[in-house]
C-alpha cells in the first residue's frame, strides 16, 4: 500500500519542489535541478516495476461527502502503459541534459516534466472514475507550462497559441467526459472502475447509454484524439520542447485511449455498440486524413505529430470493432505508438535542434553518412510506423484490421468490411510518407552541412527504444499476455449483459436507440446490476 | 415566560456577535472619537466570536437544527432555524467579512476621522444581515435580514465619494430597491398561496395541492430567482456588478463579491428549501439565468483590461456555476450550491486580497491593468503564487484542486437530473472560464518586464505590505493550499 502511495508522491514532492526552488531568491542550477529530477524519476520508475509485479491496492476516501476516495491499484490493462509512462519519465528527464530548453528556469521544466509524469501515473493507476478525472487534468497545466515557456524559442505567438490551443480544446474534452463519468456513477451507485465494469450501463435505458457513451467519445476523442477534433494535436506536438512532445505523443494521447477502454467499453457496451460505426469511420477517416498530411506536410516534426492521427486511428478502429481481438490489438497498437512515437520525437527533436529547423525542404548532409546511429534509429523508427512485419506496430495495426474485417456480432459488418479495406489503404499511405522521410533526410550522399551523430544520454535513450521497439515486434506477448485476461473479461461481460435480440437490430439506422428499452428490461435495475 | 418567544442567545451569537459589534463600534466613536485602529480589533474580535459560535451548528446531524425565537403555543414555530448548511454559509459569511476588514484596515489611514467606525460598523451591520438570513424561517425576518445585508453596501459603496463610486453606489441603491420590490411581490405571492408566514415545506405542499394555489406559488419562485439574482449578480440581472466593484474600494468589492453573495445564495437555498416539493416547472428559471450567466460572464470577462472589472465579470460567471445545480431538484442539489459557493469565496477572496495588497504597495492606479501583474511570480513570489494558484482555482485546474472539485460538485446534481443540454453548456463555460484567467495567469508568469516604470516597485521588501494585507493574503492562501489538499474540509461544511 505504501509502494503505491510512494509510487505517485515521489514525482508529485519532488516536482512541486523543483517548481517552489526555483521561486527562492537564489535559484537552483541545471546540474542539481536536473539530478533531483533524475533521481527522482528513476526511484518513480522502480516503484512502478515494483507495484507491477506486488500488485498493490491502496484504498482510502477523500472527500467523504463526494464518496470520492484514493483508489489505486495495477492491472493487465494499466501495467504496460504504468511501465511505459514512467521509463519514459526518466527518458526524457536525462535526455534533457544534452539540450536545456530556454524560456525558463532548469527548476520549471524538470518540475513540469515530474508533475506530468505523475497526472498521467495517477490517471493509469487510478480505480476512481471521479479520481481518474482529476488525474487527467493534473497534467494539463504543467504541460501548458512546457509548450508556453519551453517550446521552440522563435515564435512567442505560435507557442502562445498552440499551448491555449491544447489546454482549451483538453479542457472541453475533460469536462465533456465528467458529464459522462458522473452520469455513470450516478446509474451504477459506485465510482469503482471495475464495479462500473461489472454493472456494464446497468440503471441506464439504452438511449441514455447511447447519450453517455457519446458524450464520453466525444471528451475522450479530443484527448485521443479522434478525426474531426484532432487540430490541437499538430501545433502542440511540433512546438513542444523534445521532452513535451515525447510525453504528449506517448503517454498523453495513450489516457484518451486508456479512458475509452475503461469507461465507454466496459461500462456502456451498448452504448458503443449504437455508436461504433460512427467511431469507426472516424477513426478510418483519422488514418486517411493523417496519412494525406504526412505525404505533403514540409516540417518533419509537423508530420510525426500527424502520423499520430493515423496511428491512434488504428486504436480506435480496434475498440470499435468490439471483439476481443479488437480491444487486444487497440491495446498494443497503443503502447506501440508509445514507444514509436517516443523514439521519432527524440530523434526528430534532436534533428530539429542541431538543424534549426525542421523544414524538409532544405537541403541538408544525408543522415546514412554523417550520423549512422542515428540514421539507424530513424530508419526502425519509420520501419515501425509504416507497419512493417517484425516490429513493434504491425502487431498492434494488423490486429486491428483483422478486428474490423471480422466485428462483433452486433456491429454491421458490411461497413466494417470497408472501414477495414480503408485502414489498409492508410497504411499504405503510411509506407509512403516513411519512404518519402528516408528518402529525404537518410539516404543520399551530401555531406554538407554535417550534424553530430547521437552521443552521451542520448545515445542510451534512443537506443533503448530502437530496442525496445524491435524487441516487442520479436515477442509482442509481453504486452499481450498483460492485457488478455482483463480484455476477455470486458469482451465477455459486454457479450453476456447485452440483451440477446441486439444482434437483430438495424444497424446504423436511427432507430435503434428507441426500439431497445423493452427489450433491455432486466438492465434497468441498479441494484441487480451492482451486486452480479 | 410562556406568552413570549423565546431566546436563546448562543444560539443566536452568530447574528447578535457582528451585531453588538457594530452598536459597541459607534458607541466608542461617540465617546472617544480620537481612537483609530482599535474599531478594526474590536470588529474582528466580534467577527471571530461569531465564527466559534457557528461550531456547534456545523457539527450537526443532517436534518437536524439549531432553533430559537420559538413563538408560544402548540406549533411550535420557530423564526431562527439553523441546519448544517445555513451554519457552515454563516462561517463563510463571518470569515470572508473578517478577510474584508483586514483588507480595508490600512485604507483607513487615509480617511477622516470617524470614517473607520463608520465603515467598520456597516460592514459589520451587513454581516449580521447574512448571518441571519441564513437562518431565517419566515416571511418578515427574511426579507429584513435581506435588506439588513444589502443597505449598508450601498453606503460603503457611496462613502469613497467621487464620480465613479456614486455611479456605483446609485447602480446597486437601483437594484437594491428593484430586487427588494420584487422580494416583497413574492413573499406576497407566497402567504397568497400557503397562507402560512413561514417558510416552510409542508406549507408548500399544501398549497402545490390546488393548481390555482400552485399557479400563485410558481410565480412567486420565479419572482424569488429574480429578485436573488440581482442580489447574486446573475444575467439579465447583473448590470450593476462592474459598476459597484469600480466604483468601492478593493475591499467593499471583495465584500459585494464575497459575503454579499453568502447571504443571497442563503437566501435563495432559505427559499427553495420549502419549495423542492413543487417539482421540475419553477426551477427552469434558474437553469436558464444559470447558463445565460456562465455565458455572459465569461465572455464579458474575457474582453477587460482592468483586472476589478474581470474579477466582476468572473463573479458573474461563477454565480452562474454557483445556482447550476439548483436546476435539477433534489436536496443533493442544495448542499452542492453551498459548496460550489464555499469553493468560489476561497478563491475569490484571495484573488481579491493579492489585489488589495499590491494596490496598496504599488498604488491602485495603474494595478488595476492586467500588464501590470507581468512576472508578478518572479517579482514577489508569495503574492504571484498565491493569485495562480487562485486563478487556477477558479478557472477549476489542477492544483486549484478545490475549484476542480467544486465543478464536480456543482455538475453531479444536474447529470443526476439528467439536464444533458444544460450539462453541455456548463462544460462549453468551462473552457471559456479557463481562457478567462489563464489570460491573467499567463501575465503573471511571464518574465518581469525589464522597464522598471511600467511594473512599478521592482521588489517590494517584506516591510512594504501592509500587515493586515499580509495576515489576509497568507490566511487566505494557506485555506486554498489546505483545502486543496482536503476538499472535505469545504464540502464536510455544508453536507
Amino acid at each position: 500500500m505504501i509502494l503505491l502511495a510512494l509510487t505517485l508522491a515521489v514525482p508529485a514532492v519532488a516536482g512541486t519542489a523543483l517548481i517552489l526552488g526555483d521561486r527562492a531568491p537564489v535559484a537552483a542550477r541545471p546540474l542539481t535541478a536536473q539530478l533531483v529530477a533524475l533521481v527522482a524519476s528513476v526511484v518513480t520508475l522502480v516503484l512502478t516495476v515494483w507495484d507491477v509485479v506486488q500488485q498493490p491496492v491502496v484504498d482510502q476516501p477523500w472527500v467523504p461527502t463526494l464518496g470520492l476516495r484514493w483508489h489505486f491499484a495495477v492491472d493487465g490493462i494499466s501495467a504496460p502503459l504504468v511501465l511505459l509512462t514512467a521509463g519514459l519519465g526518466v527518458a526524457v528527464v536525462a535526455h534533457a541534459r544534452r539540450h536545456l530548453p530556454t524560456g525558463g528556469t532548469p527548476g520549471t521544466f524538470y518540475g513540469c516534466l515530474l508533475l506530468v509524469e505523475l497526472g498521467a501515473l495517477g490517471t493509469f493507476l487510478t480505480r476512481d472514475a471521479v479520481l481518474f478525472f482529476i488525474a487527467f487534468e493534473t497534467v494539463l497545466i504543467p504541460m501548458w507550462i512546457l509548450i508556453n515557456r519551453f517550446g521552440d524559442p522563435r515564435d512567442a505567438a505560435a507557442r502562445s497559441d498552440a499551448a491555449g490551443r491544447f489546454l482549451l480544446y483538453t479542457v472541453l474534452g475533460s469536462t465533456l467526459m465528467l458529464i459522462g463519468i458522473l452520469a455513470l456513477v450516478n446509474a451504477a451507485g459506485t465510482a469503482d472502475l471495475d464495479r462500473l465494469a461489472a454493472s456494464g450501463g446497468a440503471g441506464l435505458s439504452p438511449t441514455t447509454q447511447a447519450i453517455v457513451a457519446a458524450i464520453l467519445l466525444v471528451g475522450l476523442g479530443i484527448k485521443v484524439p479522434l478525426w474531426p477534433v484532432h487540430t490541437w494535436l499538430p501545433p502542440a506536438h511540433t512546438i513542444a520542447p523534445t521532452g513535451g512532445s515525447v510525453l504528449l505523443a506517448a503517454v498523453l494521447l495513450k489516457m484518451g485511449t486508456y479512458g475509452i477502454v475503461r469507461l465507454v467499453a466496459a461500462p456502456l457496451p451498448h452504448g458503443l455498440g449504437v455508436l461504433a460505426p460512427y467511431l469507426g469511420g472516424a477513426a478510418v477517416i483519422g488514418i486517411i486524413w493523417g496519412g494525406l498530411a504526412c505525404l505533403v506536410e514540409r516540417d518533419l516534426k509537423w508530420l510525426v505529430a500527424y502520423s499520430s492521427v493515423a496511428h491512434m486511428g488504428f486504436v480506435v478502429l480496434g475498440i470499435a470493432s468490439g471483439t476481443d481481438t479488437g480491444l487486444q490489438a487497440a491495446l498494443f497498437a497503443n503502447i506501440a505508438h508509445g514507444v514509436v512515437s517516443a523514439l521519432l520525437f527524440f530523434v526528430v527533436g534532436g534533428l530539429k535542434e542541431r538543424w534549426g529547423s525542421a523544414d524538409l525542404g532544405v537541403a541538408r548532409a544525408a543522415l546514412r553518412e554523417v550520423s549512422p546511429r542515428m540514421g539507424l534509429s530513424l530508419v526502425i523508427g519509420f520501419a515501425a510506423a509504416l507497419g512493417l512485419p517484425g516490429l513493434v506496430t504491425f502487431w498492434g495495426e494488423w490486429l486491428a484490421m483483422y478486428a474490423a474485417w471480422s466485428p462483433a456480432a452486433d456491429r454491421p459488418v458490411g461497413l466494417f468490411h470497408a472501414y477495414a479495406v480503408v485502414a489498409v489503404i492508410g497504411t499504405a499511405l503510411a509506407a509512403g510518407y516513411a519512404l518519402r522521410v528516408l528518402r529525404v533526410v537518410w539516404a543520399g550522399d551530401r555531406l554538407e552541412p554535417a550534424v553530430p551523430d547521437v552521443s552521451g544520454v542520448e545515445r542510451w535513450v534512443v537506443g533503448v527504444l530502437t530496442l525496445t521497439v524491435a524487441a516487442l515486434g520479436v515477442w509482442p506477448r509481453a504486452v499481450l499476455d498483460s492485457t488478455a485476461p482483463v480484455v476477455a473479461e470486458i469482451v465477455h461481460r459486454a457479450g453476456v449483459s447485452t440483451p440477446a435480440d441486439l444482434g437483430s437490430l438495424p444497424p446504423i439506422s436511427g432507430l435503434p436507440a428507441r426500439e431497445v428499452p423493452r427489450s433491455a428490461g432486466d438492465s434497468r435495475d441498479p441494484r441487480g446490476g451492482a451486486a452480479s | 415566560m410562556t406568552g413570549l418567544v423565546s431566546v436563546d442567545p448562543m444560539v443566536l451569537l452568530p447574528v447578535l456577535a457582528p451585531v453588538i459589534g457594530a452598536f459597541a463600534l459607534l458607541l466608542l466613536d461617540v465617546l472617544l472619537p480620537r481612537l483609530r485602529w482599535v474599531h478594526s480589533a474590536i470588529a474582528l474580535l466580534a467577527l471571530a466570536v461569531g465564527t466559534a459560535a457557528t461550531v456547534p451548528g456545523l457539527a450537526q446531524q443532517p436534518g437536524d437544527s439549531r432553533s430559537t425565537l420559538c413563538l408560544p403555543g402548540g406549533g411550535g414555530q420557530c423564526l431562527y432555524q439553523a441546519g448544517a448548511v445555513a451554519a457552515g454559509l454563516q462561517l463563510a459569511a463571518l470569515v470572508t467579512a473578517f478577510v474584508t476588514v483586514l483588507l480595508a484596515w490600512p485604507e483607513h489611514r487615509r480617511t477622516e476621522r470617524g470614517h473607520e467606525a463608520v465603515v467598520v460598523s456597516l460592514l459589520l451591520a451587513a454581516t449580521g444581515g447574512a448571518t441571519a438570513i441564513a437562518a431565517a424561517h419566515d416571511l418578515g425576518s427574511w426579507l429584513v435580514a435581506l435588506e439588513l445585508a444589502t443597505l449598508p453596501t450601498v453606503a460603503l459603496v457611496a462613502l469613497r465619494r467621487g464620480r465613479r463610486a456614486v455611479d456605483g453606489a446609485m447602480a446597486l441603491l437601483t437594484t437594491s430597491l428593484t430586487s427588494f420590490a420584487v422580494l416583497a411581490m413574492a413573499a406576497g405571492c407566497w402567504y397568497a398561496a400557503s397562507g402560512s408566514p413561514f417558510l416552510d415545506a409542508s406549507a408548500a405542499l399544501a398549497a402545490a395541492q390546488d393548481p390555482a394555489r400552485r399557479a400563485v406559488l410558481v410565480l412567486a419562485v420565479v419572482l424569488v430567482v429574480g429578485g436573488i439574482g440581482f442580489k447574486l449578480s446573475l444575467a439579465p440581472f447583473h448590470a450593476w456588478t462592474p459598476e459597484a466593484y469600480v466604483g468601492a474600494p478593493v475591499s467593499i468589492a471583495t465584500f459585494l463579491a464575497a459575503t454579499s453573495k453568502v447571504a443571497a445564495l442563503a437566501a435563495l437555498l432559505v427559499f427553495l428549501h420549502a419549495v423542492t416539493a413543487l417539482g421540475a416547472p419553477a426551477l427552469t428559471a434558474i437553469a436558464i439565468v444559470a447558463g445565460l450567466s456562465m455565458t455572459v460572464g465569461n465572455v464579458m470577462a474575457l474582453r477587460q483590461d482592468d483586472v476589478i472589472r474581470l474579477l466582476a465579470w468572473s463573479t458573474v460567471a461563477q454565480a452562474g456555476w454557483v445556482v447550476l445545480p439548483l436546476a435539477a431538484v433534489s436536496s443533493l442539489a442544495v448542499r452542492a450550491a453551498g459548496g460550489y459557493l464555499l469553493a468560489y469565496l476561497v478563491a475569490t477572496v484571495l484573488a481579491f486580497a493579492v489585489v488589495a495588497a499590491l494596490g496598496h504597495v504599488g498604488g491602485l492606479g495603474h494595478l488595476r491593468e492586467l500588464r501590470a501583474y507581468r512576472g508578478l511570480l518572479r517579482r514577489h513570489p508569495l503574492m504571484g503564487a498565491a493569485l495562480g494558484l487562485a486563478l487556477l482555482s477558479l478557472a477549476g485546474l489542477p492544483p486549484g484542486v478545490l475549484g476542480l472539485v467544486a465543478k464536480v460538485v456543482a455538475l453531479r446534481p444536474v447529470v443526476a437530473g439528467q439536464l444533458w443540454v444544460l450539462a453541455v453548456v456548463a462544460a462549453v463555460n468551462a473552457v471559456i472560464g479557463v481562457a478567462v484567467y489563464l489570460r491573467w495567469l499567463r501575465v503573471v508568469l511571464q518574465r518581469p518586464d525589464p522597464d522598471p516604470a511600467v511594473v512599478g516597485a521592482p521588489l517590494a521588501a517584506w516591510r512594504d505590505w501592509h500587515p493586515a494585507h499580509l495576515v489576509a493574503v497568507v490566511l487566505a492562501f494557506v485555506t486554498l493550499v489546505v483545502t486543496s489538499l482536503a476538499p472535505q474540509l469545504v464540502f464536510g461544511l455544508v453536507s
